[in-house]
């Protein structure tokens, strides 16, 4: 415990020149998780509308990419994907072979998500919609989707913590990100607990917000405040029941 | 000690036909896939143990030890599960902590898993409703009965699916022992890609190996799950 609190060993830290150093890795970070959340949660709601279609050419493909993709180490289809481009001749970079591994896999449990999300709007939602008149993409982006996405939040932000986390795995094919950045510190100041802790604890500060902001919408989805709508002070029990948060 | 075995292309002549560079080091592939095995089931034993512990600790009605839960929870659930392999591996030795890669992977792995089982052990005991052992114990029932016949079936009930699926994380998990050289499927499979460049062949049949685990984990885990429904 006494080496963990060497102060030689946390000397580096009070040097800008390793913050600006951090902070290089963290925007690389944050980039990846930020195209990775875009194309992941587009790939996700194809791939949910695939799977859930009436067209077997649609749908058979939808399931096994998702099925397979989902069941496999995120660490293998980096690998997969960086490696196989280079063997292909394709110039993958290591941050655009990363970024690409993480979107397919991260899209491939998002359309679980966004189909358990779907699937869970009652039929006499549908039936409602259909009987007022309206056909199949009205009622999907009228009555179904705005539904669906509100329940779809809170396991869809767990989902982007995971994702947030997973970005370190791009430091073993050699992306500078946070990570990487932190084993570069140590390799040089040899300081591991004492780099890999500030790494951590940056990790912490983000997908720990994350996770607030998402339990505050569970409990504002659970009393039916709409989004940004003002908050309302309970009356009795909260309606269906224990919540997960 | 089991070696990879470099099937071609050094010579710069026709590569072999497909299939040679896994047929080659079948053997090597295995003894990783072992690896993993064992990696995996020694995680899992430490994480459910750490998921017990810290579950109870959280529910306590002392307020330090519920303190030492939630940050326990928190801090590792929030931070990337490599940063911990490091921290286990290259950090411990700094405070004179010497693991072999082995062990600091088991160690990182079940300590990171243990966060997440002490949740899922946790959102079962709260999904029974107190009302639950209230109505059991006005209609007789003894306090074990109670327990017995109505909250722990309902309990377990509600925590084995998330286990199921901690589980499968888990075991895709162990990949990430690779990057502290730990001789387990995906660190053999890289050896043998570096030795053969028969990337697609190599990394397609360690993927069949990971999905011939995590396939029937996972249709256990939606049978289990549609199965205890009924104790809802």
């Amino acid at each position: 415990m006494q080496a963990f609190f060497e102060p030689r060993r946390w000397a580096p830290f009070l040097e800008p020149a390793i913050w600006q150093f951090i902070w290089t890795g963290l925007q690389i970070t944050l980039s990846m998780a930020a195209i990775a959340i875009i194309g992941s949660l587009a790939l996700g709601l194809f791939l949910a509308l695939c799977r859930m279609s009436r067209l077997p050419f649609l749908r058979y493909p939808a399931v096994v990419f998702v099925e397979t993709v989902r069941a496999l180490p995120v660490l293998l289809l980096i690998f997969f994907i960086f490696f196989g481009a280079a063997r292909a001749g394709l110039g993958l970079s290591p941050f655009g072979a990363g970024t690409l591994a993480l979107t397919l896999y991260t899209g491939a449990i998002n359309a679980e998500i966004m189909r358990a999300g779907i699937t869970s709007i009652g039929r006499g939602q549908w039936e409602a919609a259909r009987s007022l008149g309206l056909d199949y993409r009205q009622t999907l982006s009228y009555i179904v989707f705005p539904q669906a996405a509100r329940r779809v939040v809170p396991p869809q932000v767990s989902q982007i913590i995971t994702l947030i986390k997973d970005t370190s795995l791009a430091a073993v094919i050699g992306v500078g990100e946070l990570t990487r950045r932190g084993q570069l510190i140590y390799q040089s100041e040899v300081n591991p607990l004492q780099s890999l802790f500030v790494c951590a604890c940056i990790y912490f500060l983000i997908n720990y917000s994350l996770s607030l902001v998402s339990r505050r919408w569970e409990v504002d989805a659970a009393l039916g405040v709409p989004p940004s709508g003002r908050r309302v002070q309970p009356v009795g029990p909260l309606p269906g029941g224990p919540s997960a948060a | 000690m089991l070696q990879a075995t470099p099937t071609a292309l050094a010579g710069g002549g026709a590569p072999p036909p497909f299939g040679t560079a896994v047929l080659a080091n079948l053997p090597f592939l295995l003894s990783g896939m072992l690896a993993t095995v064992q990696l995996a089931l020694l995680a899992l034993v430490l994480a459910l143990a750490l998921g017990v512990v810290f579950a109870i600790l959280r529910s306590v009605p002392v307020r330090p030890l519920r303190f030492v839960g939630t940050a326990y929870v928190e801090f590792v659930r929030n931070t990337p599960l490599l940063v911990q392999t490091f921290f286990a591996y290259f950090g411990l030795p700094t405070v004179g902590v010497r693991l072999p890669a082995f062990t600091a992977a088991f160690l990182a792995l079940g300590v990171y898993t243990g966060a997440f089982v002490t949740e899922a052990i946790r959102s079962g005991i709260l999904a029974v409703d107190r009302g639950q052992s209230e109505a059991a114990r006005s209609l007789g029932m003894s306090f074990g009965q109670g327990m017995r016949y109505v909250v722990l079936p309902q309990a377990i009930a509600a925590t084995v699916p998330p286990l199921g699926n901690l589980s499968i994380a888990l075991f895709k998990n162990t990949s990430l022992a690779s990057s502290i050289a730990v001789a387990e499927l995906l660190y053999n499979a890289q050896i043998i890609n570096s030795r053969t460049f028969a990337t697609y062949e190599i990394y397609g049949f360690v993927g069949l190996c990971y999905l011939v685990f995590t396939l029937p984990m996972g249709a256990l885990v939606g049978l289990l799950e549609r199965r205890l429904t009924r104790y809802r």
